[in-house]
């Protein structure tokens, strides 16, 4: 019976975390994949942090033997971070080598810390969603290989985070990201007339950003094609115009420099860089080998602790388009933007 | 004895009669959330979970005697009735997926694969570039308002459709792995056995659930301390960054402010009536691990007023353990600090952003100690009008534990204004959008402040009241 809200504070908190909550002093990074914690008690929290299957989607058989090593290792007891990373915590220095042996046998990198590619996050795609434009999952997994080297090493300017969303509603987050992939729907919606009428006609009308559907007559809509900018608005709003999408209208668009830490220029969305790319399963070769380009060239150029929207902010667009190659298309120019709120400040970098 | 009588109200799906909630008459008239709720669900297209119809509710009302039993409410004892499983799924080649499954990296390809996930479903939606799911969204049970998704199938001859639960996930996403296997355990017994951990909205989900099985899950859900929301127009499932848990930069405690946050608000947790959802995050610094400036219409952000602490000797320490000490006076956003072999490192208070860029790198450098929350609203990834970033409303109050009271009744006079301005499926941020940000410091009651602006107008049209006009001349 709901009601009972979330679990206590302290159900779920590991020993080691009760005995020094709130009184940490310092954290380093002694090796990829490991983070030390000091606290003013003395004490020393070791966490080693491992990657997990894209879209976080994992089998209880998988999660029972993660358990288990948890159990082993770090006390019973693990957390889940932000980026969907599995974290050991509290994990004795002295077996730190067993855990990451434990894992590798188990098929589980550690890494994401520090100058690394952090753990990809994406939405569910094709695994559970109807409105899904492409698979960020498969594309995860097949960025996650090829940049597998960059999880495990140290050996990037800065952190590298990567999301991809299967469609503009960007539950994946890929506009957060230093790289993104977006899905985009090319096509119109459909109509459906028999189940227009399980629907609130007037709220599909009023939640289309363009205005592209408009009243035809008693019970029936119709599309402006020419104002449609294919964002699946109506098609949540009302089964009558889902599914929208097909598979040679289908794509992906690569979106970099997100970032909301307010640090380097503060935080930011992504900005669209590549339009349009075909979906091309199960291993996207188009998507992958244009964000291999995007994040050699930033590695190779940017200056220590310089995220990918920072270097691009310090070289401008004009030497990011030239040094990594990407054709410029006046589809990455806005050809649609309502927002006005300019003036109204975004971060908390204040100067009291 | 006198018999008195009691009016029930039921609302039903129009098709099918399945009774989605239900209220006394005295409830209505007495208990506000109630009447806002069930006024709500009147005046919206709801998708019934028995039979898939969307469409608006029907009420029936029905007068019973006083003494009858109550509203069927999730069963408790329901572990008895043995669950309905899924028609199980033929082997078929899976070319796309086996593909999927090779490489370093862990694939989702394979965890699929383990459970009893509808294989095909995945597979035919790689071969053929389009998903294979039908339509599908958010659905109330009797007694289980918020929490439950379903998604038809758009091929039934694989599978008729899937629902899942979302479940909240606890404090700082720490789990013990016995609460774990206990998830695991509802989720081999109801569902696929297949979780997702944790959608970026930070709840666990729970994938596969026949409607048959839905309530006794959440029945055992809740027996082992965990609960459901987070779908509709409700607080989204909040979520924390790590906190003084595990973090030596954080300002206030978040894990605290969120339990807090639970013990307020859970009604508007799970039982939808706002506008639209309005999502909430919490981060302790303004590193805003949790993302919230980008995705949350209510954002709170740990900030400090005075300067970062230097500990000249741990930061000399830090230098001569090969720290480079030019490259964090370059890389600072405010170019304020300047590094002195003899006198150490010194800031410029005027430029500093106490944007936490020496902090996070320097381990002899620590936030100021004048330390409280930013409240910031509006952020969004898509709403009607796109991606926003949140805009700052509070710049700067006290977190007091344990209640918190100050900042969430700020957060509660924001969630009214919202209410009863917005209009249906309009985001914060597209609010905000519709009426400008001095319309909205005047509904809250701001008083304005530079530290609100990005910077002043430039635009030099202004609407003067008539009461406003007056000789500026006579004192």
């Amino acid at each position: 019976m709901p009601g009972i809200g979330i679990p206590p504070l302290e159900a779920n908190l590991p020993p080691i975390v009760k005995r020094n909550y709130g009184k940490w002093i310092t954290h380093e990074h002694p090796r990829p994949g490991v983070i030390k914690h000091d606290s003013e008690t003395g004490e020393a929290c070791y966490t080693v942090r491992a990657g997990m299957p894209p879209n976080a989607r994992v089998s209880t058989p998988t999660l029972r033997r993660l358990c288990a090593i948890a159990d082993e290792f770090s006390e019973g007891y693990f957390r889940l971070t932000q980026r969907n990373s599995f974290e050991f915590v509290g994990v004795d220095p002295a077996r730190i080598d067993a855990l990451i042996a434990r894992l590798a046998k188990e098929g589980f990198p550690v890494g994401g810390t520090n100058r690394s590619l952090h753990n990809t996050t994406c939405c569910t795609g094709y695994i559970h969603c109807h409105l899904a434009a492409s698979d960020p999952a498969a594309i995860m997994k097949a960025v996650s290989d090829m940049l597998f080297e960059a999880y495990t090493t140290d050996s990037l300017p800065a952190k590298l985070k990567i999301s991809g969303s299967g469609c503009i509603n960007n539950c994946g987050e890929g506009s957060c990201a230093d790289i993104g992939i977006v899905a985009v729907h090319r096509d119109l919606p459909p109509i459906h007339v028999e189940k227009l009428k399980g629907c609130e006609v007037p709220l599909v009308i009023s939640v289309c950003p363009t205005g592209a559907i408009k009243p035809k007559g008693p019970g029936m809509v119709e599309i402006d094609p020419k104002r449609c900018i294919h964002c699946p608005a109506c098609s949540v709003a009302c089964a009558a115009f889902a599914p929208i999408g097909s598979p040679d209208g289908d794509g992906v668009a690569i979106v970099v420099g997100g970032k909301t830490a307010n640090t380097g220029y503060g935080p930011a969305f992504a900005r669209v860089v590549v339009p349009y790319l075909p979906n091309n399963p199960p291993r996207w070769p188009e998507v992958t080998s244009t964000i291999k380009k995007i994040v050699d060239t930033w590695a190779a150029n940017a200056r220590q602790d310089e995220r990918v929207g920072d270097w691009i902010s310090r070289i401008g667009w004009e030497k990011f388009f030239q040094r990594t190659g990407l054709p410029m298309s006046l589809k990455v120019v806005d050809g649609y933007d309502a927002r006005s709120l300019e003036y109204a400040r975004t971060n908390v970098r204040f100067r009291w | 004895m006198e018999k008195t009588n009691v009016e029930r109200i039921k609302l039903c799906c129009a098709k099918c009669g399945f009774t989605i909630e239900e209220y006394t008459a005295t409830e209505l008239a007495e208990v506000p959330r109630k009447a806002k709720r069930y006024k709500y669900l009147l005046n919206k297209s709801s998708i019934c979970p028995t039979c898939l119809a969307s469409g608006r509710l029907k009420e029936v009302r029905t007068t019973e005697e006083a003494t009858a039993a109550p509203a069927p409410q999730v069963e408790a004892n329901s572990s008895t009735a043995a669950p309905v499983q899924h028609e199980a799924v033929p082997d078929s080649p899976t070319p796309m997926m086996d593909e999927l499954a090779k490489g370093p990296w862990p694939s989702h390809a394979k965890e699929l694969k383990q459970t009893k996930y509808p294989v095909p479903m995945y597979e035919e939606a790689l071969q053929k570039r389009t998903t294979q799911w039908g339509y599908g969204g958010y659905v109330s049970l009797p007694g289980v308002a918020a929490g439950v998704l379903v998604r038809a199938s758009a091929r039934p001859d694989i599978t008729k459709g899937s629902n899942f639960l979302r479940i909240m996930d606890p404090c700082g996403n720490f789990f013990k792995t016995d609460a774990m296997r206990g998830l695991c355990d509802i989720a081999d017994k109801y569902a696929y056995g297949l979780l997702h951990l944790l959608s970026t909205g930070g709840d666990l989900e729970m994938l596969g659930i026949p409607t048959e099985n839905l309530r006794p899950a959440v029945a055992e859900i809740n027996k082992l301390g965990f609960d459901v929301g987070s779908t509709g127009d409700d607080y989204r499932t909040s979520e924390e960054c790590v906190g003084p848990a595990k973090c030596d930069l954080a300002l206030y405690d978040t894990l605290g402010f969120r339990y807090a946050w639970y013990q307020r608000f859970l009604d508007d947790i799970q039982y939808p009536r706002f506008p639209h959802k309005v999502k909430c995050k919490f981060s302790g610094c303004p590193n805003d691990c949790v993302r919230g400036a980008q995705k949350t219409d209510i954002f709170v952000v740990g900030v400090f007023r005075d300067l970062p602490r230097i500990d000249q000797q741990k930061v000399k320490a830090w230098v001569k353990g090969g720290g480079d000490i030019g490259l964090i006076c370059t890389r600072c956003p405010g170019g304020c600090m300047q590094w002195d072999q003899a006198k150490g490192l010194s800031i410029d208070g005027d430029s500093c952003y106490r944007c936490m860029y020496c902090i996070n790198k320097v381990s002899g450098i620590r936030p100021g100690g004048d330390r409280g929350v930013a409240i910031l609203v509006g952020g969004k990834m898509r709403g009607k009008y796109g991606p926003m970033l949140a805009k700052v409303l509070v710049p700067f109050m006290k977190a007091e534990p344990p209640h918190y009271k100050e900042v969430f009744d700020v957060i509660e006079k924001l969630t009214e204004v919202y209410d009863a301005n917005a209009r249906k499926k309009e985001r914060l941020g597209d609010f905000l959008l519709r009426i400008g940000m001095n319309e909205f410091f005047q509904l809250m009651g701001i008083e304005p402040s530079p530290l609100l602006l990005g910077q002043p107008r430039t635009n030099l049209y202004y609407h003067w009241e008539r009461e406003e006009v007056k000789d500026e001349r006579q004192p």
